[in-house]
Order: C-alpha cells, then sequence, then structure tokens
C-alpha cells in the first residue's frame, strides 16, 4: 500500500497506480453504427451537389463508386483494429513511419476534422436558407406577401443564402463550442435517435423518389466517360490551362473520383468507436462496418443518383446545388404543400445530423489534439483544464477559432469548402493505408483479420487487397494535388503549419519533460495496471475512495482524514483522466495517463495526507465518463463508501443521481457503497448507491406505527411486526401497478413530485385513529428505523457501511 | 513521351490496378460479411 510516510519500495517515493486502459460503457453494434453514420451519413446532404458542380451530370456514379470503394476502405480500418484496440491515424502511422510521418497525417486529419465543422454548418444554413426563401416565394406567388413588404424589398422578399448559411455556421459552431467547454457528455442514444429520425426520412425519401420516377419517368445521369465529364475551370485547379486532363479517360476518370471522395468522409470514426464496442469485438465490428457500408451506399450514393433523374436540369445546380435533397423533395409528385412539408422534415433531419457533425468535428478536433499533446507534441499549456468545467478547453478555443475564421472566409462558398475538406479526407486514408502496408512487414504482434486477397510468393506474403486499395487513395490524392488548386494551398499551408508547432512544441516539451520527468521520478513510482484491482492498489475491503480533479478544491479529502482511522480503513485518493471521444481510439502509454497535471494534483493530495500524518493510495484512471469511472473503481475496489466534493455544475442530489445511473450499468454482482458529499461549507449529504432502505420521514413511520397498533388489536395478529405492514403495502402497490391502477398511480406520483403543498401520508395519517399503545405494543421494530442513514454533516464516511 | 504523360500513365495504371484489386476485396469481404450477417449466435443488438 503507498504511504505518504514509509513507502513499501524503501525509499521516500508514492506509489501511485496507473490504469491504462480507458474505462468505457460497451455498446452495441447498432449503436456504434449510429455514431459514425452521425458523421459519415452527414456528407450525402452536400457531396452530390459539390461533385455534379466539378464534373457535371454524370458525378452520381462516381458518388455511388466512391461510395462502393469505402466497403475497400473499412476493410482497411478492420485490419487496424484488429492489430490495435485504438487504431486511429496517428497510432497506425507512428508505429509504421515513425513520429515524423505521424506528426504530419495527423495535421491532414486535423484538417478534416477542423473542415467538417464548417461544411456541415453551411450545409444545414444552406438547406434553411433555401427553405425560408422557397416558402416566401411559394406564399409571394399565392398572394399572401403584403404589397408593403413587397415594395420594401422591391419584389419577393428573400434572404442572402450565403450570409444565413454563414450566420447559422457561427451561431452552431459558438454553441456546440460552449458546450464543450462545459463538457457534454457524448451519448450513443442521441446518435441513435438522430439515426433514426434520418431513416424513416430515406425510407421516405427513396419511396416518394421511386413512386414519382414510375409516374413521370426519367433517366440515368450519362455515363462517366471522357465526353460526359464537363470541368469547369474551378473543378481542373492547377491544370485549367492544361491539354492533359482532356487528353486521358482513365485520368478524367480519378479526377472526377477525387472530386466525389468526400462522400466516404467519417469513415476514420470506425477505429474511434471499435475501442466502445460489446464483445466479440472484431464481429461486431464487421457488423457495424457492413451496417454502415449498406446504409452510406444507399442513402448518399442512391439520393445522388435520383437527384439527378428527378430534378430538372435548369433548376439542378442554379438552385439545388447546395441543398440537393430539398430540391429533391420539391420535385416529387404530389400536391405543392405536401412536398413543402416534407423539405421542411428534410431541413429538421439536416439540421439535427449537420449539427451533430459539427459537435463531432469539435469532439475529434479535441480528441486528436488532446492525443497529440499527451505524447508532447503540443504545450502541456494547451491541456491546462478549465477551472470550472476541467475541460481542455484551451484546446476548443483554438479549433473553434479556426472554424470561424474558416466560416467567414469562405463566406457560405459550400463547394469551396467541400473541395478543401476532401483534402484532409484522402490524406488521412492515404497514411492510414500505407502504414498498414508497411506493418505487414514489420508489425509481429497479434492480428486477428486480414484484408484479402493475399499471395504467398517464396514465403512472402503480398498483400494485394491492401496495395489495391493504396493504390488507388494514392493515385486519387496526387491528381487531388493538381486538380484541387484551393484545396491543395490551403491544405498544405494548414498542414505545415501545424505540423511545424508540433515540432517546435515537442522540442521545447521535450528538455521541459526531461526534467518534470526527472522531478516526478524522485517524487511518485508509477505502476501500470491494466485494470484496477484491490489486490494492484494494495488495500483492503471497506475501504474510502476520493474523487479528486481540481488541486484547489481538496476539502473532502481534507474531511475524509479528518474522521477517518486509516489504520482501520485505507484511503484511496483517485482521479479521472478523461478521454474525449477521439482519444479513445488511441494508445495511452504512462506518460499520457500521468501528466504534469495529475502530477500536481496528487502532490498536493499527499502533501494534505501529510499533514495529518496518515496514509493515502494514489490511482490514475483514464475514463470517457467520470461517474462510470468512479462507480467501477468503487465496485472494483470492493470501497465501502465514495466521498466527493461538491460539483459547480450541479447539485449533490444530481451528483448522486448520475453517480447511481453509473453504478446501475455495472454488471451483476455488484456491490453497494455510501456517496458523501462534502461542500465547501462543511455539510455533508449522505446517499446510498444501489438498492437500499429509504429514508422515510417521520410522517411515514407515524403513519406506519397507527397502522401496525391498529393491525395488531385484531384477533390472531398480535404478533403482526411494522415490517409486515410494509410487506403487504408494498405488494398491494405492486399488484396494483403492475395491473389496473397504473395509470393514476403515475399520475399522482407526477402531482406530488411536481406540487408543493400538504404529502399525502399527512393528509391519510389524520384518518388513521391514534391508538395509544400498550405496553405490550412496544416498538419491537424500533431497529427498523434506527437502519436510516442521516443526512447531516456529523455522519462519518463509513455511516453506510457499519 | 514528357516526364508528365509518363507520370499520368502510372497514376492511371495505379487506379486501374487499384480498383481491380478493390473489387476482389469487395467480393472476398462481401462474401464474408454474408457469414456474420447470417451467424447471430452472439448477437446483441440492445
Amino acid at each position: 500500500m503507498s504511504s505518504t510516510s514509509n513507502a513499501p519500495t524503501g525509499n521516500n517515493r508514492v506509489r501511485i497506480v496507473v490504469a491504462t486502459s480507458v474505462m468505457l460503457t460497451f455498446i452495441s453494434y447498432w449503436r456504434a453504427a449510429a455514431v459514425i453514420l452521425n458523421d459519415l451519413g452527414s456528407s450525402a446532404f452536400y457531396a452530390g451537389g459539390i461533385a455534379e458542380q466539378a464534373i457535371g451530370k454524370s458525378a452520381p456514379w462516381f458518388v455511388l463508386g466512391v461510395m462502393l470503394f469505402a466497403f475497400a476502405v473499412r476493410a482497411v480500418y478492420v485490419e487496424s483494429c484488429s492489430m490495435f484496440v485504438r487504431g486511429g491515424v496517428y497510432r497506425v502511422v507512428k508505429e509504421a513511419l515513425g513520429g515524423t510521418l505521424a506528426k504530419l497525417s495527423v495535421s491532414a486529419l486535423m484538417f478534416d476534422y477542423i473542415l467538417t465543422g464548417p461544411v456541415s454548418g453551411v450545409s444545414a444554413g444552406q438547406y434553411i436558407a433555401g427553405l425560408i426563401n422557397d416558402t416566401i416565394a411559394i406564399a409571394d406567388a399565392r398572394g399572401w406577401v403584403p404589397s408593403a413588404i413587397h415594395r420594401m424589398f422591391h419584389g419577393t422578399p428573400q434572404v442572402g443564402v450565403n450570409a444565413t448559411a454563414v450566420v447559422f455556421a457561427v451561431a452552431v459552431t459558438l454553441y456546440f463550442w460552449w458546450q464543450n467547454v462545459k463538457g457534454i457528455e457524448e451519448s450513443s442514444e442521441k446518435a441513435l435517435w438522430v439515426m433514426q429520425i434520418t431513416t424513416v426520412m430515406v425510407v421516405m425519401l427513396l419511396g416518394w423518389s421511386l413512386f414519382t420516377l414510375l409516374k413521370v419517368g426519367g433517366h440515368l445521369p450519362p455515363f462517366p466517360t471522357l465526353a460526359n465529364i464537363h470541368y469547369t475551370d474551378e473543378s481542373l485547379g492547377f491544370w485549367k490551362h492544361s491539354k492533359l486532363p482532356h487528353m486521358f479517360g482513365i485520368l478524367g476518370l480519378i479526377i472526377g473520383f477525387g472530386h466525389s471522395v468526400l462522400a466516404m468522409s467519417g469513415e476514420e470514426s470506425l477505429a474511434q468507436v471499435y475501442r466502445e464496442l460489446a464483445h466479440p469485438k472484431l464481429k461486431n465490428l464487421k457488423r457495424t462496418a457492413i451496417v454502415i457500408g449498406v446504409y452510406s451506399f444507399v442513402f448518399t450514393g442512391l439520393v445522388s443518383l435520383l437527384a439527378v433523374m428527378l430534378i430538372p436540369d435548369d433548376v439542378r445546380m442554379k438552385v439545388y446545388s447546395d441543398n440537393l435533397i430539398a430540391g429533391l423533395a420539391m420535385n416529387m409528385v404530389g400536391p405543392q404543400v405536401l412536398r413543402l412539408a416534407f423539405r421542411a422534415f428534410v431541413v429538421v433531419v439536416g439540421f439535427l445530423i449537420l449539427s451533430g457533425a459539427v459537435n463531432t468535428a469539435i469532439v475529434g478536433s479535441n480528441g486528436v489534439l488532446n492525443r497529440v499533446s499527451e505524447d508532447g507534441v503540443l504545450a502541456d499549456w494547451f491541456r491546462r483544464p478549465h477551472k470550472r468545467y476541467g475541460t481542455t478547453y484551451r484546446i476548443i478555443n483554438l479549433i473553434v477559432g479556426l472554424q470561424l475564421f474558416t466560416i467567414i472566409v469562405s463566406w457560405g462558398n459550400i463547394y469551396t469548402l467541400g473541395e478543401a475538406y476532401a483534402f484532409g479526407v484522402v490524406w488521412s486514408f492515404v497514411f492510414k493505408t500505407i502504414s498498414m502496408l508497411v506493418l505487414r512487414y514489420r508489425y509481429k504482434g497479434v492480428r486477428n483479420w486480414k484484408v484479402p486477397p493475399n499471395l504467398h510468393l517464396f514465403g512472402i506474403e503480398i498483400p494485394i487487397g491492401l496495395a489495391s486499395v493504396g493504390m488507388v487513395l494514392l493515385s486519387t490524392a496526387i491528381v487531388n494535388l493538381f486538380t484541387k488548386s484551393v484545396a491543395t494551398v490551403s491544405g498544405l499551408i494548414f498542414s505545415v503549419t501545424f505540423f511545424a508547432i508540433f515540432t517546435f512544441s515537442e522540442k521545447v516539451n521535450q528538455r521541459k519533460h526531461a526534467h518534470s520527468l526527472a522531478q516526478m521520478k524522485e517524487q511518485f513510482q508509477l505502476q501500470l495496471a491494466e485494470s484496477v484491482e484491490r489486490e494492484t492498489v494494495g488495500i483492503r475491503p471497506g475501504n474510502v475512495l476520493v474523487p479528486v480533479r481540481d488541486y484547489n478544491t481538496l476539502n473532502h479529502l481534507k474531511w475524509v482524514l479528518e474522521g477517518t482511522d486509516t489504520r482501520e480503513h485505507d484511503v484511496v485518493v483517485m482521479t479521472a483522466r478523461i478521454s474525449q471521444f477521439g482519444t479513445a481510439a488511441y494508445g495511452l502509454s504512462t506518460e499520457q495517463v500521468f501528466s504534469d497535471y495529475e502530477q500536481t494534483l496528487f502532490t498536493r493530495a499527499v502533501s494534505v495526507a501529510e499533514s495529518f500524518g496518515k496514509k493515502i493510495s494514489l490511482l490514475v484512471v483514464p475514463a470517457r465518463d467520470p461517474w462510470s469511472a468512479v462507480a467501477q473503481t468503487a465496485h472494483n475496489l470492493e470501497s465501502s463508501t465514495v466521498v466527493a466534493g461538491l460539483s459547480s455544475k450541479m447539485t449533490t442530489t444530481e451528483q448522486a443521481f448520475l453517480l447511481g445511473s453509473a453504478w446501475e450499468s455495472i454488471p451483476e454482482p455488484k456491490r453497494q457503497f455510501v456517496l458523501q458529499i462534502v461542500q465547501p461549507e462543511g455539510k455533508v449529504d449522505t446517499f446510498r448507491i444501489g438498492p437500499h432502505t429509504p429514508t422515510m420521514k417521520n410522517e411515514d413511520v407515524v403513519l406506519l406505527h397507527r397502522l401496525w397498533l391498529n393491525v395488531t388489536r385484531e384477533p390472531g395478529l398480535e404478533d403482526i411486526h411494522h415490517h409486515d405492514i410494509l410487506t403487504e403495502a408494498l405488494t398491494r402497490f405492486a399488484h396494483d401497478f403492475g395491473a389496473h391502477d397504473r395509470d393514476s398511480i403515475v399520475k399522482e406520483l407526477r402531482r406530488h413530485g411536481t406540487e408543493a403543498g400538504p404529502l399525502p401520508v399527512r393528509r391519510i395519517a389524520d384518518q388513521v385513529p391514534t391508538v395509544q399503545p400498550g405496553p405490550a405494543h412496544s416498538d419491537r421494530d424500533d431497529e427498523d428505523r434506527d437502519d436510516e442513514h442521516s443526512d447531516d454533516g456529523s455522519s462519518s464516511p463509513f455511516t453506510g457501511s457499519e | 513521351m514528357s516526364i508528365s504523360v509518363v507520370l499520368i500513365k502510372i497514376l492511371e495504371f495505379m487506379f486501374v490496378a487499384g480498383w481491380a484489386g478493390s473489387v476482389i476485396v469487395l467480393l472476398l469481404t462481401g462474401y464474408e460479411d454474408i457469414g456474420t450477417l447470417l451467424d447471430r449466435k452472439d448477437e446483441n443488438s440492445h
């Protein structure tokens, strides 16, 4: 066991157990697919329009080709996840090609992530602005717009589409900036809900489109031949004055493919969710890959195809290039009001999924930058937690600052944004695939699955499948460098700038870290453990767990040490190293989990313990959610009590509820424990986590007693106990709740939950006649009531366990 | 033949050969995917 006074190692260093696995709650493949599709599916709202603007009417074939090819790219991700549980780009490239190329690949990935926000926000704004303008135009055509307003606007009032998109994108980005600074919880539940609504829209869209095709007919888009690909100056970039694109048929295909590749942006999320997938992981990853593959092929691929088939050529690119699905909704057969209503539904779904993508962009970028920062590549200054919320707000500020800059500079031009976005998407895939190829020869560890086919010649494996995917990606990325001038220039400037920042920061950090590492090694001895176990930490059952986060608020630790005899009960001080959504995809080394912040935090905790002359054990646990981390740690360590400080964001009851919810998700068998929350003024609120005897109000006890007195007067019931009355009452309640009276019970409970005023028990208690207990009726069950715990600050941390 | 033409020919070869290989990847993984979908004994979709 660790000690502040006598370390077992024979020196003065304090032992800290560092858990190296992020504590996660595992999710099904349906939920994992929903999380990925929130990003991948959002591309359907803009990818088709951008591709057609670049290469003309044959674009849907390229989008379908990209969605088909995405199945092969998914195979690369499945292989990488079968090697590394956290098989994100940074980890894989670093493993295969070293730190320099890992920094370069992460710079490209950052460009992808940072642009996801502006592209999605602006696209959602375009859909909203389009709906407003079309609704006003329809109303005006019917004479519903007053002539005064008509005169004021010199015609039909219209909002500026790009300006509205910019305002909307800025507002959404700022909203999610604040949510991320406050530290919102990512939930697969929310993602699943958004995808359920999106699926309703997709089914309606496809069904109505097919019905329209049957009614009015339609023509397939022209096949992707050199004659059918129509370049613009923008789509040829640096080759706009060159004859090369017009000379080679296959080059034209590569150019078209390159302009459509952004349709598969979001695939990289596959590596991020793998860490959180439930058992059997690899099989569930494959199932997730199939679900997202089929869904995105149908949604993004078919919608792009149907848009060209159903929206007339004269309005498709002129009016609906930036909101293609809205155009599809408006060109179905059926009454105009119904089409407009469906378009409004499309806009609502677009708003939900695209806004979600804005958030994903911030969360993902924050995760990646946190990851490289933990690796010493970005200065620790960026990782300093927010004083109140504990989030890495400086990284979030940097990301959102860059996103706002991008939105304003692009001024709502979705085409420019989308083209630039593809740079990050394709290059991060290229780095990943080349690294996987290199790892086929360099990696000697476990690999549960390989991209097929693989030939074996003279004992050497030739990864044909992996190399094929790599060749398509690399050739597309190289051609994109020439045809996407804006993307190339902005992407290179961005990536080189980030790369320079990473390299410079790393050099500065290496010197600083060498010094702090030496200091840390003098003070602490880190012991790695894959999971948190009581034996590893070296403590006895019935210990007190003290979660800490902010080194300025350790009052609860002082309170514990004041009232605890550490010879009888061990005290474990733990901190949860919160990993954002993205970082769960990457491996965590000791230095990443135990940074200089944790060092400062534990130095303070140790000095508090020293001031009391008492022993404490120290523990760092990486986790996605602090409540799950505390609940799981308390469970694993067989803690009797958890003592926490008051959160700045919620009440003690809310804190207890969240910890209780986290406890509920721990699989059986599980242990109950007591939660005590120490408020700054010294008041302590106590809660039991898990099933427990409830705190009974005095009125309830009086009513119970009166009932018991009356019942025991009945012949043959003299020996009835208080708990028999409760058992009977609860059995009747359960019966009524499960049968005819459920609604009225729920209604009654809701009313009492929201209304002030006399409690029902008081009214009922008044109706029960008071009977003075005779000597024979002495309270033989009084121990029932003594079982309750106190809610005042005088209780010891062990109140609930003894 | 200029260097740019040679380079474009190489890129074209990479793209076509890559696509041919990727189609084989799609067929093989697609066949495996059917097996994965049909094997539902350990499925937990909640």
